[in-house]
């Protein structure tokens, strides 16, 4: 039994909050940290490794074949494997980039332009091929509702590094936030304090942070005096409930944010260069871009977590690999280069650790009556990337089969993505616990397997 | 699943004969008899635990005939699926360890022992035989209780206990002038007789039950009748409903033949509680689906109303209660025969069914409207469409196009058709899709109001010949099916007599009259300590819905018992408990101990009662309060939920429905009524810690971050509320001395005084928004 968790719970009586911040403030990490930051670029829908970073030259042969589904007893898509299906080659061309010499497409020119800096692992495979099981599993490692997510269990474990900010933030695409919403950044069992705040694009990026407009702001600063005359008279009659001085704290902390936020997330100071290399003037870029931009901005200012969102399933090219995954780079390829790029020449990256996945992989047929090819669900194999903040640039790992269909050597889970961001946090997924229903909980359930071969 | 890394080395000794020859025979010639490959021999339990140059083998064995290692073991041969199911089955049948009856487990299995109250030695304190056993505690440790808080936070404390709303003015200073020694005791009569309770301890039990208006993952569909549960669970806290009927209608509702039989809509409603799991209707595999319910409903039933984390054993023996493997299968074959289901009902007797039938047909008739005006302008469209290409109406591109329309919104229509982006269509299609959503919305309005229950019921002949068997599953996993298993209860080993019942297999209502039973020695004791827990802010047992060992033991267990056996003699009362209970001296202390420092050094938990625990307010009570204080909380009870505003962007992000707020009238409503729907939780409910809406929720926990202050000091509902709070005061003969006794119940301080009316002189709305942020406000001592 973890005893700081029981003093932790058992003490909610007493005065919670103020002995939770006590602890909070007690957070060390398990081990030393490669990274104290942690920016997560979650490409919903489930991005083709056929098409990016897994070249698949056999399939340029079998073009047009008719695949045999008869030996795989499991699919995802059971409907779309009943019938006859057809392979499809990579509309794009693949092409040796950096001094590592790994391939990309020509999908992904700026990001290709970065292989030094990633570790690509070809071989994550995970439990469901449905798309709102799959997000949960890759935001909370279980496949059902109710568990917290990664940034929850990362501040859970190591408190925030600037109190004047949210130490968790998400920031998904409004035209089309991921299934179940705020389940996705939101901290289950744990105390919500832990959840992910939300940042808008909209005018005001965090829910209720402006003073109302309609009230002159003079009157904002006597109401604030007031407020604090009335609690702390309360609260030093009653010296013993600890909760009154710790919600009087959040009072500041609210004041100092209301401050604090719109100067870290103000984009305008940013120079003109900064701007055009993120996109910011080309309006296919600037929505990506300007909340990776923002991601930056964040953590330079001590936020340990970020998450930034493609729209829901918008990478989900079952109709037309082609177009769908042009549209979906030519919005996200750009800024996340800029992303890169900035963080190094800031001497940002080595501490900050950036990863890029989707919920699953992409198959290498589309159904055989399908006239304009796509890509169906492939739990077996997708590839993705970290980048910066202990993972060693220009590696790879893990092999998939000659047509891209499923992993076959170095196999990893997405628990095993989960407990390597854990680790290079600083964090071991087997000590992060939290007792919850009748046991401990942790974000990779019995364990994951750290991704030795990406460790710098 | 992999439980088998957990396996000890001492349990292999325990090892039965099954996995030996398995081993034999798949693994044999290379690492049998004389052949060690990689210095592994299978002959037997010693040498597997040896293991080979990777170390000890029985960790490693599944993980290499199931291909998750490689190399997949054998070497060039696969293992059938079935072969795989043997060796994981006789893997799993290795004995972790032996449930051990300790102390604490004999105490449990045994009914709570009706015991004498124990004898203190100041008897001038102790009020009723509560009191007894927490004041003979104290005195063990030479601990004195608190005193008797005043009557004004008496007075907040049970009006907020019970019905979550502050008391008004009127009533507070009607009860502070009341002589009657039994002023008090009349207050707690009145405050149980009125309508409100059912409103705040309704809520405590939807919390438990998971209770969510919506299905949860993806699509999120509505359960759009979902809400006569919660009004069946209001009505029967109002109606003092014997708990023991409680459990048995929302088990086995259908098959209830205890007091008052007959066909009650009540009944069919009730069983919502076994169907409130979050549900993936588009889901890849039913069998899965149907397998997640039937997991849900085995655990839920155990934790909500037993007590006990039955859902531990759903892969492998229970690690901490004797709880087998087996036991939650024998405990999941009761529900083997039920389906989900939406039947159809009379409307309910409090229903008003005129009024119903009214509205669903009002909202048809509306939507039909809409969809004939839908189809008109969808017929303009397509004729735009086919002059602007010069094509056919049966030209492909039509049909495509016509496909377009009925995409989701807007934005998924830009996606791939530029034309959206054109002037003189991006008008026409703003319309269309308008008109679609006031369609949805009518259709959605409709469905709300009609003759249905939430429901399950058993699948019968001839739709089934037989309830379908049950099966221990290795790990939790479908396809590793084991041992066939029969209904029967935790803790005994002969199956369970299952008495005939009607169209339905009778299952349900035995687990429901073994489970709702004086016998049952779990029932009676886990919901008294849920009652204890509201009403002191901790349970008797802190971990409220898990009673076994790897929950906290009960501070006084005694005392449990014996609430247990009042219960029971009490025919199950819930609300003579509470009567119980608030009237003991025990409740009336004060927050405040005058040897607090030392008390608390020593019981930083307050787990012997030496003073009342302070109660943050619940997200629910917190807004409900607010609105009561302005003035303007609208009273209606019951019916279709009501739909709170979102933000703009915020609404335009969900893909498979849209958003339609219901009026600011309704809005207005208490907080119970909101929608609860999974992909949307109301902010100020996420933000003060009301449940996830997933898993059961026995306990809430109160944390206290900055977002809570800003959107009380700049949100919508704070800045409304305060100006017509304002607008209250200004009748006011002393407007700041009434927003005390409207907030707080008691005038202000001379210093809170001159705070208040500096205040009050610049802005009366910027007073009234300060006091809804105050601690005092929030808190309840």
């Amino acid at each position: 039994m973890n005893r700081r968790q029981w003093i932790y719970q058992s003490a909610f009586g007493l005065g919670s909050a103020a002995l939770g911040q006590l602890l909070a403030a007690d957070k060390r990490p398990h081990h030393q940290a490669k990274a104290d930051a942690c920016i997560f670029l979650g490409m919903l829908g489930g991005v083709s490794q056929i098409d990016t970073f897994d070249p698949k030259p056999k399939l340029i042969e079998l073009n047009g074949k008719i695949m045999d589904w008869s030996k795989e007893k499991k699919t995802d898509q059971p409907n779309l494997f009943a019938k006859p299906r057809k392979f499809v080659a990579s509309p794009f061309t693949f092409k040796k980039y950096g001094q590592s010499g790994r391939e990309v497409s020509n999908l992904l020119p700026h990001t290709a332009q970065c292989v030094d800096d990633l570790a690509i692992v070809r071989s994550v495979q995970s439990d469901n091929g449905n798309h709102p099981a799959a997000v949960f599993q890759m935001n909370t490692g279980f496949i059902i509702p109710g568990n917290p997510s990664v940034g929850a269990w990362v501040t859970y474990g190591l408190g925030t590094a600037n109190k004047n900010l949210p130490a968790f933030v998400a920031m998904p695409d409004f035209r089309s936030i991921p299934f179940s919403g705020a389940q996705q950044w939101g901290s289950g069992y744990l105390p919500a304090e832990f959840q992910g705040t939300v940042l808008r694009a909209a005018s005001e990026p965090i829910r209720d942070l402006a003073s109302p407009s309609n009230v002159d702001p003079k009157l904002i600063e006597a109401e604030r005096v007031a407020l604090r005359g009335i609690n702390s008279a309360f609260q030093q009659e009653r010296p013993d409930n600890p909760d009154l001085q710790a919600r009087i704290d959040s009072y500041e902390l609210a004041y100092r944010m209301q401050l604090e936020v719109p100067r870290v997330l103000s984009i305008d100071s940013e120079p003109d260069a900064v701007k055009e290399a993120y996109g910011l003037n080309d309006p296919i870029t600037a929505s990506f871009g300007r909340r990776c931009l923002m991601a930056r901005k964040l953590v330079e200012a001590g936020v340990r977590f970020v998450e930034v969102f493609t729209p829901s399933q918008s990478w989900d090219a079952h109709g037309d690999i082609k177009k769908n995954h042009e549209k979906n780079a030519g919005e996200t390829d750009k800024p996340i280069a800029a992303l890169l790029n900035d963080l190094k020449q800031r001497g940002m990256l080595s501490k900050t650790l950036v990863v890029c996945m989707g919920e699953f992989g992409r198959t290498p047929d589309t159904p055989g009556e399908q006239e304009i090819p796509g890509r169906d669900h492939n739990t077996r194999c997708q590839s993705m990337w970290f980048a910066g903040g202990g993972a060693q640039g220009g590696s790879i790992i893990g092999t998939t089969d000659d047509i891209g269909h499923k992993a076959v050597e170095d196999i990893y889970h997405m628990h095993d993505v989960h407990a390597t961001i854990l680790h290079l946090m600083g964090l071991n997924d087997m000590r992060l616990t939290y007792y919850f229903a009748g046991r401990n909980r942790r974000l990779t359930d019995l364990g994951g397997r750290l991704i030795k071969q990406i460790l710098s | 699943m992999r439980f088998w890394l957990y396996l000890s080395i001492t349990a292999l000794a325990a090892a039965d004969g099954r996995l030996l020859p398995l081993l034999s025979q798949h693994c044999g010639s290379c690492h049998g008899g004389t052949q060690t490959q990689g210095g592994l021999s299978v002959n037997s339990m010693e040498s597997l635990s040896k293991g080979g140059k990777h170390g000890p083998a029985l960790a490693l064995i599944l993980p290499h005939i199931t291909g998750e290692k490689t190399p997949r073991m054998p070497l060039g041969a696969e293992l059938p699926a079935s072969v795989i199911a043997e060796f994981k089955s006789a893997i799993q049948s290795i004995p972790t360890q032996a449930p051990i009856i300790d102390e604490h487990w004999s105490w449990l299995l045994q009914n709570p022992a009706q015991s004498a109250p124990p004898k203190t030695k100041n008897t001038a304190w102790p009020r009723n035989p509560v009191d007894a056993f927490i004041l003979a505690k104290l005195e063990s440790q030479s601990l004195t209780p608190a005193p008797v808080a005043n009557r004004r936070t008496l007075l907040r404390r049970i009006f907020f206990d019970l019905i979550g709303i502050p008391p008004t003015p009127e009533e507070i200073k009607s009860f502070l002038a009341d002589p009657d020694p039994q002023a008090y005791e009349k207050q707690i009569d009145k405050l149980l007789a009125d309508p409100r309770y059912g409103e705040r301890w309704g809520r405590h039990w939807l919390d438990l039950v998971r209770y969510a208006e919506s299905d949860g993952f993806a699509i999120d569909g509505e359960r759009p009748t979902a809400w006569r549960y919660r009004d069946y669970v209001i009505r029967s806290f109002n109606n003092d409903k014997p708990y023991d009927q409680f459990i048995q209608e929302q088990i086995a509702g259908d098959e209830y033949r205890g007091k008052g039989t007959g066909p009650q809509p009540d009944r069919i409603v009730a069983l919502g509680f076994l169907r409130f799991a979050p549900w993936e209707a588009d889901a890849n595999s039913k069998k899965q689906l149907r397998q997640d319910f039937l997991n849900d409903v085995t655990g839920t039933v155990g934790s909500v109303f037993l007590g006990l984390t039955t859902g531990c054993a759903q892969c492998h023996d229970h690690k901490y209660d004797p709880i087998k493997h087996r036991d939650y299968y024998r405990l999941q074959a009761f529900f083997a025969g039920t389906a989900t289901a939406d039947l159809p009902i009379a409307h309910g007797t409090v229903e008003n069914p005129k009024e119903m039938k009214r509205q669903q047909r009002l909202h048809d008739d509306e939507s039909e409207a809409a969809q004939a005006e839908l189809d008109r302008q969808r017929e303009a469209l397509k004729q735009k469409y086919m002059s602007l290409f010069q094509v056919k109406e049966d030209d492909a591109k039509v049909k495509q196009f016509l496909g377009k329309l009925n995409t989701k919104n807007l934005f998924f229509l830009d996606q791939d058709l530029p034309l959206v982006k054109e002037p003189e269509w991006r008008q026409p299609l703003k319309n269309y899709f308008d008109t679609r959503d006031k369609m949805q919305r009518e259709q959605e309005l409709a469905r709300r109001y009609q003759a249905l229950a939430y429901a399950v019921k058993d699948v019968a002949p001839p739709a089934a010949p037989d309830v379908p068997d049950t099966h221990v599953l290795i790990g939790g996993d479908l396809i590793a099916r084991a041992e066939k298993v029969e209904p029967g209860f935790l803790f005994k080993t002969t199956p369970a007599e299952i008495p005939f019942a009607g169209g339905s297999n009778g299952r349900r209502l035995a687990l429901a009259e073994w489970i709702a039973s004086d016998e049952n020695p779990f029932t009676a004791r886990v919901i008294v300590n849920r009652l204890w827990q509201r009403h002191f802010g901790e349970g008797l047992v802190r971990t409220p819905s898990d009673f076994g060992r790897n929950g906290e033991p009960p501070t006084h267990p005694e005392l449990l018992d014996w609430l247990a056996t009042q219960f029971i003699e009490r025919k199950w009362s819930i609300k003579s408990m509470h009567k119980l209970m608030l009237t003991s001296a025990a409740y009336r202390q004060s927050s405040h101990h005058p040897a607090q420092k030392e008390y608390a050094f020593n019981d930083p938990g307050n787990r012997l009662l030496w003073r009342m625990n302070w109660q943050r307010l619940d997200a629910e009570v917190l807004r409900d309060s607010i609105l009561a204080v302005s003035g303007r909380l609208n009273p209606v009870p019951g019916g279709p939920p009501v739909l709170f505003d979102v933000p703009e962007d915020v609404a335009q992000g969900f893909e498979f429905f849209k958003w339609y707020p219901s009026s600011e009238e309704e809005q207005r409503r208490r907080s119970v009524y909101l929608i609860q729907r999974r992909s949307v939780i109301m902010p100020m409910a996420e933000l003060f810690d009301a449940p996830n809406l997933s898993t059961s929720c026995a306990r809430r926990l109160t944390t206290i971050v900055a977002p809570q202050a800003l959107t009380l000091l700049n949100g919508a509902l704070t800045r409304t509320e305060a100006t017509h709070f304002a607008t209250r005061l200004e009748k006011a003969a002393d407007p700041v001395n009434e927003a005390f006794w409207l907030a707080l119940s008691r005038p202000p301080t001379e210093t809170e005084r001159q705070t208040a009316a500096s205040l009050a002189n610049k802005s009366l709305a910027s007073l009234a928004a300060v006091l809804f942020n105050l601690n005092e406000f929030l808190y309840v001592e």
